[in-house]
C-alpha cells in the first residue's frame, strides 16, 4: 500500500510537467502544423534564463517564470514570423530541418554561454517536504504541480472564451472558413506557435527547480513531447495533459517492475501502436475536447 | 460477361457515415456501350457511388460485379486495372510532373494485362495528347496549367489507361458554356472510337439530357428513378427533388 | 536531334568513367586524413540518396531510416564475432534488414507525412532501447567491437575508400535506374498524389514498401561498412538521429528528386563542416544551423536542382522561339 501510492503521488506531480510541457508542441504540431524539433532547446532555454535571473537577481524561479514566458513567447512569434511562415508552403522537410537548425543554433549558445555542465538552480526551500496519506512529497514538486495545472487551465480558458483562442480554434476545425468570415490565419497560427513556446519556456523554469539541467536534457524532452502529443491527439489540449499524466505513469510503474533501461522503449513502443491504431489520439478526434 | 450485355452490376450498396445514410441501397446495371447519366442535387450521394464503385470508399453493405467478377473488396488500383476508372469532380492532378508524364502514368499502370514498357507507354501518350488535343503542353508542369486544359488532361489519363467503363464525375464543373459543348464533343467523338461505356455524373440536369441513354436520378442517398430522359424530365418526384414541393405542384397541375 | 542527344549521352559517358578514374586513384595520392573525410563523404551521400529517394521521389520522409544503419552495424558485428568473413557478414546484415524493413513497412507506410516520419523515429528509439538492453548479444550501452584487422592502418583505409566508394556508385546507379523506370514512374506518382495513383492503377502498398526495403538495403550495407571501418560501435551511435538531419540537410542542398543532389550535398556539407570544425569548433553548430536555414530560403530547389530548372526553363523557351519564327 504505502509504496504503490507513493509510486501513484511520483508518477501525478511528474505528471503535472510532462502535461504542461506536452501541450505547448501539441498546440505547435496540431494547429500550427510544425514539427518543432527545436522545442526541447526551447524549454531548456527556459531554464537557462531563470537560473540568471536567480543568480544576478535572487529571483525566485516561481516569479521569474512569467519573465522568461514572455521571453519565450517573444522568440517563438520571431522565429515563426521569419523563418516558418515564409516556409510553410514547402513541405514538412523545410519546417523540420529548419527547427533542426534553430536547436543547434540554440545549443551552440547554451554551450557557449553555460558550457555542457549540469546546473540546478536551488531555491532555500528546496529540501521542504511533507507527508499525505503517508506519501512523501516534496515541496517544490508540489508546487510545480499545482502551478502546471492553473497554467493548462488558463490556457484552456484562453482557447474557449477570448477572441484570439477563438480565433485559433477556428483556422484549427477549417481555415478556409475561418478565413472567409476574416480571421486572419496567419496572424492565429504565429500567436498559437509563441503561446506553444512560452508554455515550454515556462515549463523550462518549473523543471528547473526540481531537476538538474544541461544541453542533453533537449534529446529526453523532445522524446517525450512527441509520444504525449501523440497519445493525447494533437492540438488537443485536454488530451496532451492525459498524455503527460499516462506517460508519466507508465514510466514510473515500467521503472519498477519492468526495469529503468526499458522506460524509454515503452513509451515509444506505445506512442507507435497508438499512431498506427488510433492516429487521432487515445482522446479523439477534436480539438481542445 | 454476364448475359445480356450487362457490364456494371451495383447491387444494393449502402455507405453509412455514422447515423448519415450518404447511399442507401442503390441498384442499377449499365450496358456495354451505354452512356448513362446519374443525377441528382447536391448532396445526394452521387460522388460517394463513384468512390464505393471504384473502391475507394468501404461501402457498408452491397455488391459491385464488373464484367461478372466481383470486385466488392478489391482495391482502387485492381479495379483500375481490369478496366473500370473514374475522373474526380476537383481534379488530382499528380503535382510536380508534366502533362506528358501524368497521362504517361495512366498508360503504364492502367492495365495489367498489357505489355507496357516505358517506350509504347509513350507512344500511347502521344496518340492520346493528340485525340485530345494537348500536345502543344505537353511539357507544361501542371501547375502552369489552365482548369479547363487539367480536366482535359485528366480525361486522356484515363483514356490512357485504355478503360471499358468511365465514370466522369462533373467534368464540367468549373467550365463555362462554350468549353462545356467543346467537352461534350470530346467525349462523344472519342467514346464511339473507343467503344467505351460511360457513366456521367453530373447535377445540372441539362448538360446530361442530350447525351445520356438512360437516366439514373438520387435523392438522399436513394435511387428515385430511373429511365430515359423523358421519362425523367416528367417524373414528379424528380421535379420534386430539384425544385421543391409546391412548384413541383404547379407544373403537374398544368 | 538524335545525333545531339548521342553525343550528349557520350559526353555524359565519358565524364562519369574520368570521375571513377579519378576518384579511385585518389587515395594513392592523398593523406590518410582525407582518405577518411572521402570515405565520409560517400558514405553520407549513400545514406543521402537512400532518403531521397523516399523523401526527394516518394514523398515519405523516413526520420527514423538510421535504424537500418544501426541494424546493419550491429548484425555485422554479431556474425564477425563468430567467425564469418565480412563479405559474408554485411550481405546477412543487409538481407535481415530487408526482410525488417518490409515487416516494419505494411504497418507505417499506412501513415502519411508528419505521422510516418514520427513513427519511424519511435521504433529507432525502441530498437535501439532494444539494443542496449540485449546485452549479452549486441555488448549492451557500451558498444561492441568488430574483429581486429591485421594490415597496415594506411591499406586498411584504403579499403575502406573504395568499398564506400564503390557502395556509393552502386547506389547511384541503381537509384538512377529505379527513377527513370516504369517504378520510378510510380514512385513519383505516389509523392504527387497518393490516391490519384492508386485510382489510376498503381499499386501503391507494395510501391513504398518496396521502395523502402532497396532504402533500407543500401543504408545498412554502408552500416555494415562503416562498423568495421570504425572497429567500435556504440548504440548510441549508429542509431543517431544525426546521420538522418544531417543526411536531409545534404540532400536539400544538391537538390531533392536529383541524383547527382545528394552526392554534391554530401561533398558540400562534409568539406564545410570540417572547415567549420578545424576553424572555429566552437560555433560549428550554429554556423551549421545558420547555413541550413540560409540554403532553405535562398535555393529551395537545391544546387543541382535549381540549375535542372533553369536549363527546363531555357529550353521552353527556346522551343517557344522557335515556333515563332516557324510561323
Amino acid at each position: 500500500m504505502g509504496l504503490g501510492l507513493q509510486m501513484f503521488v511520483n508518477a501525478l506531480l511528474l505528471g503535472g510537467l510532462y502535461a504542461l510541457m506536452g501541450i505547448g508542441f501539441s498546440l505547435q504540431w496540431g494547429i500550427s502544423g510544425i514539427i518543432n524539433l527545436s522545442y526541447g532547446a526551447m524549454v531548456l532555454l527556459g531554464s537557462y534564463l531563470s537560473l540568471i535571473i536567480f543568480n544576478m537577481f535572487h529571483i525566485d524561479p516561481f516569479i521569474s517564470m512569467f519573465v522568461t514566458g514572455a521571453i519565450l513567447f517573444l522568440l517563438g512569434a520571431f522565429i515563426y514570423r521569419f523563418t516558418l511562415q515564409p516556409l510553410l508552403k514547402g513541405g514538412i522537410v523545410f519546417t523540420l530541418i529548419v527547427t533542426f537548425a534553430i536547436r543547434l543554433i540554440i545549443e551552440n549558445i547554451i554551450l557557449l554561454v553555460w558550457s555542457a555542465d549540469y546546473r540546478t538552480i536551488r531555491v532555500s526551500y528546496a529540501g521542504s517536504n511533507f507527508q499525505f496519506l503517508g506519501a512523501f512529497v516534496p515541496l517544490t514538486k508540489f508546487l510545480t504541480f499545482i502551478i502546471a495545472g492553473v497554467i493548462i487551465y488558463l490556457t484552456y480558458q484562453f482557447m474557449m472564451n477570448t477572441k484570439i483562442g477563438k480565433g485559433i480554434q477556428a483556422v484549427a476545425l477549417d481555415k478556409e472558413g475561418a478565413m472567409a468570415v476574416g480571421v486572419d490565419d496567419q496572424k492565429m497560427y504565429l500567436i498559437n506557435f509563441a503561446l506553444g513556446t512560452a508554455l515550454g519556456g515556462v515549463t523550462g523554469t518549473l523543471w528547473a527547480t526540481i531537476y538538474s539541467f544541461s544541453p542533453h536534457v533537449m534529446d529526453v524532452i523532445i522524446g517525450r513531447v512527441f509520444i504525449i502529443a501523440i497519445l493525447g491527439g494533437l492540438g488537443n489540449i485536454w488530451g496532451a495533459a492525459a498524455g503527460g499524466l499516462l506517460l508519466a505513469f507508465v514510466e514510473t510503474s515500467g521503472a519498477i517492475f519492468i526495469g529503468s533501461h526499458w522506460q524509454e522503449a515503452i513509451g515509444l513502443v506505445i506512442m507507435v501502436l497508438v499512431l498506427l491504431l488510433r492516429p487521432h489520439g487515445l482522446i479523439g478526434k477534436k480539438f481542445f475536447g | 460477361m454476364s448475359d445480356n450485355g450487362v457490364i456494371l452490376d451495383v447491387r444494393s450498396i449502402s455507405k453509412h457515415f455514422g447515423a448519415l445514410k450518404a447511399v442507401d441501397k442503390v441498384n442499377f446495371q449499365v450496358k456495354k456501350g451505354e452512356i448513362v447519366g446519374l443525377i441528382g442535387p447536391n448532396g445526394a450521394g452521387k460522388t460517394t457511388i463513384t468512390n464505393l464503385v471504384t473502391g475507394e470508399l468501404r461501402k457498408t453493405e452491397g455488391e459491385v460485379h464488373f464484367k461478372g467478377i466481383n470486385v466488392s473488396n478489391m482495391q482502387p488500383f485492381q479495379i483500375a486495372r481490369i478496366g473500370l476508372t473514374r475522373t474526380y469532380q476537383v481534379v488530382k492532378p499528380l503535382q510536380g510532373m508534366t502533362v506528358e508524364e501524368n497521362i504517361l502514368v495512366g498508360s503504364l499502370f492502367g492495365r495489367s494485362d498489357r505489355e507496357n514498357d516505358l517506350n509504347s507507354a509513350r507512344k500511347t501518350t502521344h496518340h492520346i495528347m493528340e485525340l485530345v488535343g494537348l500536345e502543344k503542353k505537353k511539357d507544361s508542369k501542371v501547375s502552369d496549367v489552365t482548369l479547363p486544359d487539367l480536366k482535359r488532361m485528366e480525361f486522356a489519363r484515363v483514356l490512357a489507361m485504355d478503360p471499358e467503363v468511365i465514370f466522369l464525375d462533373e467534368v464540367m464543373a468549373g467550365l463555362n458554356p462554350s468549353e462545356v459543348e467543346e467537352s461534350m464533343e470530346l467525349v462523344k467523338n472519342i467514346r464511339a472510337e473507343k467503344q467505351l461505356t460511360i457513366v456521367y455524373i453530373e447535377h445540372i440536369m441539362k448538360a446530361v439530357m442530350g447525351i445520356s441513354d438512360r437516366i439514373i436520378v438520387l435523392h438522399h442517398g436513394q435511387k428515385i428513378c430511373e429511365g430515359s430522359p423523358t421519362e425523367v424530365c416528367d417524373n414528379p418526384a424528380v421535379i420534386e427533388a430539384y425544385l421543391g414541393k409546391k412548384y413541383a405542384k404547379e407544373v403537374i397541375s398544368g | 536531334m538524335i545525333a545531339q542527344n548521342d553525343r550528349k549521352l557520350n559526353i555524359n559517358i565519358i565524364l562519369i568513367v574520368a570521375a571513377l578514374i579519378i576518384f579511385i586513384l585518389l587515395p594513392n595520392y592523398i593523406s590518410g586524413y582525407y582518405t577518411r573525410i572521402f570515405t565520409a563523404i560517400f558514405m553520407y551521400a549513400t545514406i543521402a540518396q537512400c532518403i531521397n529517394l523516399m523523401s526527394g521521389y516518394m514523398g515519405y520522409l523516413p526520420f527514423g531510416h538510421v535504424m537500418f544503419f544501426g541494424i546493419g552495424a550491429y548484425i555485422s558485428a554479431i556474425l564477425m564475432k563468430t567467425g564469418l568473413p565480412v563479405f559474408v557478414a554485411i550481405p546477412a546484415a543487409c538481407f535481415c534488414a530487408i526482410v525488417i524493413s518490409i515487416i516494419l513497412g505494411f504497418p507505417v507506410l499506412r501513415l502519411r507525412g508528419h505521422y510516418f516520419a514520427i513513427a519511424t523515429i519511435g521504433m529507432n528509439g525502441a530498437i535501439m532501447t532494444v539494443v542496449q538492453n540485449a546485452t549479452e548479444i549486441t555488448g549492451g550501452a557500451r558498444g561492441t567491437t568488430f574483429p581486429i584487422i591485421t594490415v597496415p592502418p594506411a591499406v586498411v583505409y584504403k579499403y575502406f575508400y573504395l568499398a564506400m566508394f564503390g557502395l556509393m556508385v552502386i547506389t547511384s546507379l541503381v537509384m538512377n535506374m529505379i527513377v527513370n523506370s516504369k517504378f520510378g514512374f510510380g514512385i513519383r506518382s505516389i509523392k504527387a498524389n497518393e490516391d490519384a495513383a492508386n485510382s489510376m492503377g498503381i499499386n501503391t502498398t507494395f510501391t513504398k514498401v518496396s521502395t523502402w526495403a532497396i532504402a533500407a538495403m543500401f543504408t545498412s550495407i554502408a552500416g555494415g561498412l562503416y562498423g568495421y571501418w570504425m572497429s567500435f560501435i556504440a548504440p548510441d551511435e549508429v542509431f543517431d538521429l544525426m546521420f538522418i538531419t544531417n543526411s536531409i540537410i545534404m540532400m536539400l542542398i544538391g537538390g531533392a528528386g536529383t541524383i547527382l543532389g545528394p552526392i554534391f550535398g554530401a561533398f558540400i556539407v562534409e568539406t564545410v563542416s570540417e572547415v567549420a570544425w578545424s576553424g572555429f569548433m566552437q560555433y560549428h553548430l550554429a554556423a551549421l544551423g545558420i547555413a541550413t536555414i540560409i540554403i532553405v530560403f535562398f535555393i529551395p530547389r537545391g544546387l543541382i536542382g535549381t540549375i535542372t530548372d533553369k536549363m527546363r526553363n531555357r529550353r521552353i523557351k527556346l522551343s517557344k522561339k522557335t515556333e515563332v519564327t516557324n510561323v
